[in-house]
């Protein structure tokens, strides 16, 4: 079921983020703070963590289809969010080998690896000047305030799909190593 | 393991040109979405259409219920405003009669002014806040084509962007750069003509948008509002953008220039008008409005 629920899951969270602004309060605005919800990358963390083995590589392929879904719908600029979630979810891959997947080392990989993809749109961005906005006031403006706010994001998802994406993992997993 | 490694510098240096490749497509001046975009677009659109009614519904809900708090002096205002209405409403009936006579008189039907609207809901936002972009549930189906006005009852919001067959993308007014002017008038009340211009930059740190006039005026007084004068070939006459704030010189105190802060709440978007000029305008030459 697990191959039907994820890409689900992934594209209703993709839908949602274009309501994300509704919800951040207008007094943010006001402190000059911008605030982007990665929710999206937030899942193929999880999803990277509990989902996949060591040598399957589901999350790194949804994290390029996802984030070139979000270039085409989002932004007016390709390949952008594909690249950086793609990079990102490859470097969490790498990390996930060396470190235990526990909840600890969950959020703190998924607090660094947000960061990471901010910084990586930032870079890109502003190579491309959508945005002039020098590196100090990014860091401050908008790169603290996010990752702060997408670990809340994440912890609200750990709760919610944690368990379930274990469990799939293992029918999945398992199924097919008993059949070979 | 020395195979693997060159295989993964291998898939990043792809994944690089793959990058390069796609941003340099869509930074391309294009007219028109690829069927790609279009089909996803559509795709999601209409998913969006349907998980974020609730969503929508539910914040506006709240904004509606502490708006309730000043709802007796907006009553107050409103009713005195009212009461000059009706004497403006009889003049405004008569100039429209003698206007439309004046017209047949000289066998003119059509003029810059005129517009047909197409209704539409915002149906999302982008996540990605650099890009100041806005989801409406109509497409080409509806008559959206690209470049066309986006005007809310307050006054012009943005411009369409791109345009899919159900779904179009607007590009808010603080999005704008020097490759999407405005040509606009500023209603001179001493002088017979009206002040002309470009509406040229959208300035962050003020959250106005930058007025560039074409000549040097000596009056013009701050709080004049600021109509859009047709004359850049892609929106109507007429439609408001907002009002002066402050008038100076630019950086070498050659030209003068106006803050304009926009009528439209910008932030705040429900539903929303696309300005189908009747017209044909001068599409040939790309997106530019006034070359």
């Amino acid at each position: 079921m697990s191959r039907v629920y994820l890409p689900l899951i992934l594209l209703l969270l993709l839908v949602m983020q274009g309501a994300m602004i509704e919800l951040i309060p207008a007094r943010v605005d006001e402190l000059g703070w911008l605030i982007v919800s990665h929710s999206v990358f937030l899942f193929l963390v999880l999803f990277k963590m509990f989902y996949d083995l060591e040598d399957t590589y589901y999350a790194l392929f949804f994290a390029i289809l996802f984030g070139f879904l979000i270039d085409v719908v989002y932004t007016n600029i390709l390949g952008v969010y594909m690249f950086s979630y793609a990079i990102s979810i490859y470097f969490v891959h790498g990390m996930r080998k060396l470190l235990h997947a526990n909840f600890y080392v969950a959020s703190l990989l998924a607090f660094v690896a947000v960061g990471l993809v901010d910084f990586l749109l930032y870079l890109i961005y502003y190579a491309t000047d959508v945005t002039q906005m020098i590196m100090a006031d990014y860091l401050i403006n908008r790169m603290i305030p996010t990752m702060v706010v997408n670990l809340m994001i994440f912890l609200i998802f750990y709760a919610l799909f944690k368990r379930k994406l274990v469990k799939w993992s293992k029918e999945r997993f398992d199924e097919k190593r008993s059949t070979n | 393991m020395s195979f693997f490694r060159r295989k993964r510098l291998f898939s990043i240096l792809l994944g690089l040109i793959i990058l390069v490749g796609l941003i340099g497509f869509s930074l391309r001046d294009r007219d028109q979405l690829s069927s790609v975009e279009e089909f996803f677009l559509d795709a999601v659109g209409w998913g969006q259409q349907i998980v974020l009614a609730p969503v929508n519904y539910t914040s506006r809900l709240v904004q509606n219920i502490s708006n309730l708090n000043n709802l007796y002096d907006e009553n107050q205002v409103l009713k005195e405003n009212l009461a000059q209405y009706q004497q403006m409403l009889y003049e405004v009936q008569e100039l429209r009669n003698e206007n439309d006579e004046l017209m047949a008189l000289l066998d003119k039907t059509e003029s810059i002014t005129d517009y047909t609207a197409i209704q539409a809901t915002v149906t999302a936002r982008s996540p990605e806040q650099w890009f100041k972009q806005v989801t409406i549930d109509k497409g080409k189906q509806d008559g959206v084509q690209p470049d066309m006005a986006v005007i809310t009852a307050q006054g012009m919001i943005g411009k369409v962007q791109s345009a899919s067959q159900f779904s179009s993308s607007i590009l808010l007014l603080n999005g704008f750069d020097r490759s999407n002017r405005i040509a606009v008038n500023v209603n001179l009340t001493d002088e017979d003509e009206d002040a002309r211009g470009f509406i040229l930059d959208y300035n962050e740190e003020r959250d106005q948008l930058v007025l560039e006039f074409t000549e040097y005026y000596d009056e013009i007084p701050e709080g004049e509002h600021v109509f859009s004068s047709g004359l850049g070939g892609i929106f109507p006459k007429g439609l408001e953008i907002g009002t002066i704030e402050e008038v100076t010189t630019d950086q070498y105190g050659l030209t003068q220039i106006a803050y304009v802060s926009p009528s439209a709440n910008l932030s705040d978007l429900n539903h929303v008008i696309v300005v189908d000029r009747g017209l044909p305008s001068n599409n040939d030459d790309d997106e530019t409005e006034e070359e």
